[in-house]
């Protein structure tokens, strides 16, 4: 079995706790001693009562909504206090996507930007990625991190990779050709349109010679991830991170969960009502991360408010690291509806593993009256006859009805009527106001 | 393992060394500093577990 870093990739368990508590300590005193957010947020508590991962679990969390308000008229502009080097050391920005609200800045310095690289190189290879491969990335990066991410990692790990940013979708179908590229990295939304307009351009995207993919920036629910790999005869990767907290968790060949970058993050899997234990294998938990060793924008127990199960001890790869067998979602987008939690990831998964001929959709909730209604907007191929359509907008109901337990209504567009997205979609729009 | 951290620790005294002997060299010291960067990364991906 090939690795990035043998050492630490197959360290037994017990080695890997204890280093990651050591790793935890110096991180904790770093953050505490450096930037003013964690001086306030941890007084009271010293390194040196940090004796096991339960005495950990007495800090408390930093929460996405502090960081914001640390940054705000807090010097130094921009990163207020967050920061965790002095200014000067500050080489490049980053912001999050501001999809919950007012982005967060973040400054990585020369150092904390390599360990955030040397992390994504370990997602890249167990993905299966090598320098064989000519990895396309259909975006411009702008301020955001993941394919700046992907882009350093490629090049570190020995690809050669297309910055195919400032081109239309048909530009980068072009591309694509023309460069023979046989690997990409992109949002799952993204990778489907790719796919979608290389046909009306009369081109099977499997004639592209795509190998592999490695889906970012949003979830990758098993049965998109399937219906991409159909499309384009290859294999689909997912990872998981964010700006905050960097890449921390990937699927390695077994393509069977995801391996949490280990011993860069502490990863505490947390149970959903009380955040206090950890959860047992199979079960659903918050993850709660600690990055351990990025000291430009120290984050010390960071709720990211997704929802993952906890995977095995074992993988048949060999790597001994907590993994993570799916994420569930982000507790921000369960919601109630006619009082039943609802889950806009169970509508993807129905529509992309049963309804191979819609081709782009869109969920809008709303109050009328008393009561909360559901209406899918769906965009179907346009090869499908009217009366099809309709029977598809019939069969959409009743599936919907048996996974959700919530009746919807369904609504067929024209073709072009929905978005369609290149970084972070949003197929789900809550218009209740109350929610 | 050991043999690699204490190479580790060799390459770390060398550049802290080039940033002292070059140190009106702003070309050598940055990149004495690159280097240090990359001695924090190969020390973190090498951790001693006492065992």
């Amino acid at each position: 079995m090939d690795y990035w870093n043998r050492f630490t990739e197959t360290m037994p368990r017990e080695a890997l706790n204890k280093v990651e508590l050591e790793y935890f300590r110096t991180m904790f005193s770093y953050a505490k001693s450096h930037a003013p957010l964690y001086a306030d947020k941890l007084k009271g508590i010293e390194a040196a009562d940090l004796k096991t991962f339960d005495d950990i679990k007495k800090i408390p969390f930093t929460y996405k909504e502090e960081l914001r308000k640390w940054q705000e008229d807090v010097e130094p502009f921009p990163y207020g206090g967050l920061l965790g080097v002095p200014i000067e050391e500050v080489s490049t920005f980053r912001q999050t996507s501001g999809t919950t609200g007012r982005p967060v800045y973040v400054p990585e310095s020369y150092e904390s930007w390599q360990w955030r690289i040397e992390s994504w190189c370990h997602i890249l290879w167990m993905a299966g990625f090598r320098p064989r491969h000519r990895l396309f990335l259909p975006f411009g990066y702008n301020v955001y991190v993941a394919f700046w991410e992907a882009h350093y990692a490629a090049e570190k790990v020995g690809l050669e990779v297309i910055p195919g940013g400032a081109l239309d979708t048909k530009g980068r179908v072009n591309k694509i050709i023309e460069l023979k590229a046989n690997a990409m990295a992109g949002t799952p939304t993204y990778v489907l349109n790719i796919a979608q307009e290389a046909q009306a351009m009369g081109i099977d995207p499997k004639s592209f010679g795509i190998e592999r993919i490695l889906g970012a920036g949003e979830p990758l629910p098993e049965a998109t991830r399937k219906r991409i790999e159909a499309t384009y005869n290859c294999k689909m990767f997912d990872h998981i991170g964010s700006t905050e907290t960097c890449g921390f968790a990937g699927m390695c060949e077994a393509q069977n969960g995801l391996h949490v970058v280990e011993p860069f993050f502490l990863v505490e899997l947390l149970d959903t009502e009380t955040l206090s234990k950890e959860v047992a294998v199979g079960e659903q938990g918050v993850i709660v991360i600690t990055a351990l060793g990025r000291r430009s924008f120290p984050v010390v127990r960071f709720n990211t408010n997704d929802v993952a199960i906890k995977g095995p001890d074992t993988c048949e790869c060999g790597r001994t690291s907590l993994k993570l067998m799916e994420i569930v979602g982000r507790v921000d987008d369960i919601r109630k509806i006619r009082g039943v939690l609802f889950s806009p990831k169970t509508v993807e998964q129905l529509i992309r593993s049963e309804f191979p001929d819609i081709v782009e959709y869109e969920i809008v909730v709303t109050r009328e009256g008393i009561m909360d209604e559901i209406l899918v907007r769906v965009e179907v191929s346009p090869k499908l006859k009217a009366e099809d359509a309709s029977a598809l907008a019939g069969r959409l109901k009743e599936r919907h009805k048996i996974k959700t337990n919530l009746s919807c209504k369904v609504k067929i567009e024209p073709e072009g009527t929905l978005p369609r997205y290149d970084l972070k979609s949003k197929r789900f729009k809550d218009m209740r106001g109350d929610h | 393992m050991d043999e690699i951290r204490n190479e580790i620790r060799n390459i770390e005294k060398s550049a802290e060394r080039l940033k002292v002997l070059a140190k009106e060299n702003n070309a050598i010291t940055k990149n004495a500093s690159i280097i240090l960067t990359f001695v924090y990364l190969l020390k973190f991906i090498t951790p001693a577990t006492g065992q």
